[in-house]
């Protein structure tokens, strides 16, 4: 097992060399900063943002969007959930409205939601259509995974309901929401920078690059796709703690 | 307290699975339910504990009682350590500041303590299952039913298993049911056998184990089974 981290970390190290070879040569081939900038332009640039007067405010405002939103999603998917698996009405109006916004194109919704909604609020929203269904499902999924025998038997040693709901009920939705957290959390990184990108708000990483895309700035774009990556392990790591957290790696065979 | 159960009548659908069974559970004693594989005897467990209901007859004293059950399977709640999975069962039923003492003392007792913090993905099938009936033995209750408890267990730590239940039924008064298919088992356990036919399941004979040539009685009408 230790033998295999130590060998895949070194692989790790080997692509990510590979890749800036691979930019290096390509940059000297294509030679030109608009279509494909160097690393030295690229870093340079990543300096002058990070410099710039907004730069601390373009990332608090994309983070907190992105936070505030998968908030928002997730509160709304475990009580949606919940409630659905208690009262099957509530599923069954829920089916249309997450096959619609799992069918539907997002681009679609995103023009509606340019067109209904505040600047500020259109990339909260279209974080939203895309993390709240994975998140509403991996709830129902949760629940629909409780033991059916561990039910019974805390059925017959007349455990509270109360105490059913802490001990097995929770930590089952806990446990499949955790298995998605991470990807949906990037996802819903990604999908606001794509909505501020579109509707504009005033700080935001996705107005950044729009406005470097709009002066030909493409180091600046490789600049800001170097911070979004940042951002992501940043975020990853947070979730790994989380983890730890909710104790999984201890109990999970 | 007598325990009884009178004319059991149970039907799954068009079949018949229980044939007014009738039967007297000693008080603080173990009685076997012997019989073939599939004759119903956990459907007749299961309508003692109130789980599925029975289509006529009567049920005598367990109606109020706390009972406490052993399953074919562990059942433990694989996020919670050993300690945690015996809590959950006594949670509103003692005392909250109880619970500890409760949980060390058998504990102790049947020397698992080194296991308390152990989640069950580390524990054996032969140790989940100790736990299992740990459980069932600190549950404030007067009756324990047991649906073939060692029947998942290889031989070494089903004799274990065994053991560990025979200390503990001995420090511990219960009225014990254990349904089993193996004659082993029941005359190791049983105070008072009780054998049951094929389905429609009626009882075929109740064999004191005290008796003289109790194991041949047993074999004998166990044998006359297909």
């Amino acid at each position: 097992m230790r033998i295999y981290s130590l060998k895949s970390s070194k692989l790790v190290i080997i692509s990510k060399i590979i890749i800036i070879i691979f930019w290096i040569i390509v940059s000297r081939i294509v030679d030109n900063e608009v279509i494909f900038p160097t690393i030295k332009s690229t870093i340079t640039s990543l300096i002058d943002i990070i410099r710039g007067p907004y730069f601390f405010n373009v990332i608090r405002y994309s983070l907190i969007r992105t936070l505030v939103g998968f908030t928002i999603s997730l509160i709304l998917a475990i009580l949606i959930g919940v409630l659905a698996s208690v009262f099957k009405v509530i599923l069954y109006i829920m089916l249309p409205i997450v096959n619609f916004l799992s069918s539907v194109p997002t681009m679609a919704i995103i023009i509606l939601a340019l067109i209904w909604l505040d600047n500020e609020v259109v990339p909260l929203f279209v974080g939203f259509i895309m993390v709240f269904p994975i998140l509403y499902e991996s709830v129902l999924k949760g629940i629909g995974n409780v033991d059916k025998n561990i039910i019974e038997m805390a059925e017959l040693y007349k455990v509270d309901r109360i105490h059913v709901i802490k001990d097995i009920y929770i930590p089952n939705i806990l446990y499949s929401l955790n298995s998605v957290f991470s990807s949906t959390l990037g996802l819903n990184l990604k999908m606001v920078i794509a909505g501020e990108a579109l509707s504009q708000p005033n700080y935001g990483i996705g107005s950044s690059l729009q406005l470097e895309k709009t002066y030909l700035n493409t180091p600046a774009v490789f600049a800001w796709i170097i911070i979004i990556l940042l951002i992501s392990k940043f975020l990853e790591g947070l979730l790994n703690r989380l983890d730890n957290i909710l104790h999984i790696n201890r109990w999970k065979g | 307290m007598a325990y009884k159960v009178e004319g059991i009548i149970k039907y799954y659908g068009d079949l018949k699975v229980l044939d007014k069974v009738t039967i007297d559970f000693e008080p603080n004693k173990t009685t076997c339910i012997l019989g073939p594989s599939g004759c119903g005897k956990t459907t007749l467990l299961n309508i003692i504990a109130g789980l599925i209901p029975m289509d006529s007859g009567q049920i005598v004293g367990f109606d109020d009682e706390r009972i406490s059950y052993v399953f074919q399977e562990d059942r433990l709640i694989k996020w919670k350590n050993v300690k945690e999975n015996l809590e959950f069962v006594l949670k509103g039923n003692v005392d909250k500041n109880q619970i500890e003492i409760i949980i060390d003392k058998y504990l102790k007792l049947v020397s698992l303590e080194e296991y308390k913090y152990y989640y069950p993905k580390d524990l054996s099938g032969g140790m989940k299952q100790r736990v299992s009936i740990l459980r069932a033995f600190l549950y404030p209750s007067s009756v324990l039913l047991m649906d073939e408890p060692f029947k998942s267990l290889d031989v070494k730590s089903k004799s274990l298993v065994i053991e560990f239940f025979k200390e503990l039924r001995s420090v511990e008064n219960k009225t014990c049911i254990l349904v089993t298919h193996n004659i082993e088992e029941a005359l190791e356990l049983g105070d008072k056998i009780v054998i049951l036919t094929q389905k429609p399941t009626r009882v075929r004979k109740v064999v004191d184990k005290n008796i003289m040539a109790a194991r041949e009685l047993i074999e004998s009408y166990f044998k006359m089974m297909p």
